[in-house]
């Protein structure tokens, strides 16, 4: 994904934490505290979708700078906490699964995060064959300006579980300076179904460090949809699955945009280690002056079928705006079926105009163009996710973003 | 006859495509509610015509006018002359992944006053299989034809343009491109003479059995060298065939 001759990479430049306020939280903020929310900030999560108040949601964490908010929780069979009293409240959290499928010497900004005496972000468990019909939300948020948000979140869906959450990390309109750096981790036991839905809607300076890591068992599937809508300074994000149980599966869709001035990287691994495993990586991506590196690598160690699909449009390059797409495949098993494709290309004037001729504005038709390609063979985005996919298509299209 | 009854008038119109000369100084008129008919032999100029009046960027004026409803539309870019009533048909559009035709179907019912919904197009034209695919990926030729002329008839424009909807497709493919044809130029069922203008490129002439043309032009090395009656010209070329009609052209 991070060739060597190119001049920027994915890698994290953590001299940078330095900058940023990382340690401002006292005592009182490890509650769970009722605080009250603003109207300009509903509205920025709803960007996001997460939606306040909805009575569409089992249950709603807001992280605030570094406050974690919760709002609501009534579902019975699942639990959505704080981490931090997550962890005093379970032992087995910290035994079983705290940095478990995300090594906490990892990397630098992993690393930051374990050290952290109360840790920020949500837990989740779901109980065994529950299966929770509204999604779940979450947001990650940053209201103040030069911060460094560090989120620990940890997912747990026992057997025959299911569960739709929906995070929403973004700042607040003014923020333009920050870091955010993310862990979370994914635990999706026998035939357990969790479907993730990432928006991600950033100040223009904003260093941007998920580390994402999935493990799933037999039968068990994670899909997850990523949605870069305002691109940050420099976004990194390489998550990490292991389909360890025969028959489970993964499907990812990420859909980025990189503006000028920003550095977007998407890429992920999926190691797919026993009989019968499947993945789908689909990356849509359009630049409009941004550098943006596509990647994402299968490794295939047991009989298995995966494909990974890179796909980028280059809009405007601008100054030092470029696309680079480096699917990859490793195979460890002579019956493992994999396979890639990458392309990189620009809107062909013959589509723009003949959209045209059936009465649509130059620019209605480039937004059109940019929605199709973002969500083309991409089956069942959803409403949401397409309401995000047109957002990024009308921005794209009128050359902001 | 006078001009403003003209809908279409292009005056000593000359066009480069691709650094060449493709148009020379054609001259073109197409009364109101009169559907005329554009033959001749491929390479002749027919498409570079029709891609001209409706505006494509490739299609460079370089002498010349084209007047629509008595405006110079000359330097109107493709949505402003389709915002003004031109129609087209394509042969060859473009696929466009991601797009389906009934999203760019509902567009175009939803901005023009056209007296069909979207289930009743669907059925009429038969497109219905492919309504929710991405626009023309991986039709048929006859396919393509109808979601072409689906489009047309949700637009309703007061002049459409057809390129060859009657090549390659087969009798009974023919006779339901006959009747969209039929719907789209006569929409008023009890005033079959009221009728919408048009130009259709055929290069066999087969849509003349399927519609009514008032009028057939004859195009060669990008003018119009030849104009009469439809049947009579089908026929001479039908006889004799398009060298004959070449010669003719050439030696007058």
């Amino acid at each position: 994904m991070n060739s060597s001759n190119n001049p920027v990479h994915g890698h994290m430049d953590m001299g940078r934490l330095d900058q940023y306020r990382a340690s401002q939280r006292d005592a009182q903020t490890d509650k769970v505290a009722e605080t009250h929310i603003g109207k300009s900030d509903t509205a920025a999560l709803a960007g996001a979708g997460v939606f306040l108040g909805s009575e569409k949601r089992s249950a709603t964490m807001v992280v605030r700078d570094h406050q974690p908010i919760c709002l609501q929780n009534d579902s019975k069979g699942f639990e959505m906490l704080p981490i931090a009293a997550a962890l005093k409240q379970y032992d087995w959290l910290r035994e079983k699964y705290f940095f478990k499928a995300v090594p906490e010497d990892d990397n630098e900004a992993v690393a930051s995060c374990a050290k952290q005496e109360n840790p920020l972000g949500f837990f989740i468990h779901v109980e065994k064959g529950v299966k929770v019909t509204l999604p779940c939300q979450a947001a990650m948020y940053m209201a103040s300006d030069k911060l460094a948000q560090m989120v620990h979140n940890v997912v747990i869906l026992e057997e025959e579980a299911e569960l739709q959450l929906i995070t929403g990390c973004l700042t607040r309109h003014h923020v333009r300076s920050g870091m955010h750096v993310a862990v979370e981790e994914h635990y999706i036991g026998r035939n357990a179904r969790l479907v993730s839905t990432m928006v991600h809607s950033w100040g223009p300076e904003i260093m941007v460090y998920p580390h994402t890591g999935t493990i799933v068992e037999e039968g068990g599937r994670f899909e997850s949809n990523y949605v870069l809508l305002r691109a940050a300074g420099h976004v990194v994000s390489n998550p990490r699955t292991w389909l360890n149980g025969r028959g489970a599966s993964a499907k990812y869709v990420t859909v980025v945009i990189a503006g000028p001035g920003s550095v977007v990287d998407t890429g992920g691994s999926v190691y797919l280690n026993a009989e019968n495993t499947s993945a789908e990586l689909a990356h849509r991506g359009v630049s409009t002056g941004g550098i943006m590196n596509q990647g994402g690598m299968l490794i295939g160690a047991a009989p298995c079928k995966a494909h990974v699909d890179c796909a980028g449009m280059l809009l405007d390059p601008g100054e030092r705006g470029y696309i680079e797409s480096v699917p990859g495949l490793q195979s460890l098993h002579p019956d493992a079926r994999m396979s890639h494709e990458a392309s990189v290309g620009k809107i062909a004037p013959e589509q723009v105009e003949y959209l045209m001729s059936r009465g649509l504005e130059e620019r209605e038709a480039i937004s059109l163009l940019i929605r199709g390609f973002l969500g083309a063979e991409i089956e069942g985005l959803g409403e949401t996710l397409d309401e995000r996919i047109a957002e990024i298509a009308e921005i794209a299209g009128h050359g902001e973003g | 006859m006078p001009a403003d009854t003209n809908i279409l008038e292009i005056e000593a119109l000359c066009v480069e495509a691709g650094g060449k000369e493709l148009l020379h100084h054609l001259d073109l008129a197409i009364p109101e509610g009169e559907v005329h008919a554009l033959l001749g032999q491929n390479g002749s100029g027919k498409t570079t015509l029709m891609m001209t009046i409706m505006g494509y960027s490739g299609y460079q004026v370089t002498h010349g006018e084209i007047r629509f409803k008595g405006q110079d539309i000359t330097a109107l870019n493709v949505t402003q002359r389709a915002r003004l009533g031109i129609g087209i048909a394509m042969q060859r559009p473009p696929t466009i992944q991601g797009v389906t035709l009934s999203k760019l179907l509902a567009y175009e019912l939803e901005h023009t006053r056209a007296p069909a919904d979207m289930a009743e197009l669907a059925k009429i034209a038969e497109i219905e299989p492919f309504l929710n695919r991405s626009i023309n990926d991986g039709l048929s030729g006859g396919e393509i034809k109808r979601a072409e002329l689906a489009q047309l008839l949700a637009m309703s424009p007061a002049f459409s343009m057809m390129d060859e909807p009657d090549s390659g497709v087969d009798i009974e493919a023919l006779s339901l491109v006959g009747k969209l044809i039929h719907r789209l130029f006569s929409p008023d069922e009890k005033h079959p003479v009221k009728r919408k203008a048009g130009l259709i490129i055929t290069h066999g002439g087969h849509v003349l059995n399927q519609y009514p043309i008032d009028k057939a032009h004859v195009m060669h090395d990008g003018k119009i060298g030849c104009s009469g009656n439809p049947a009579m010209i089908i026929e001479a070329i039908g006889a004799s065939g398009y060298e004959a009609c070449v010669r003719c052209m050439e030696t007058r």
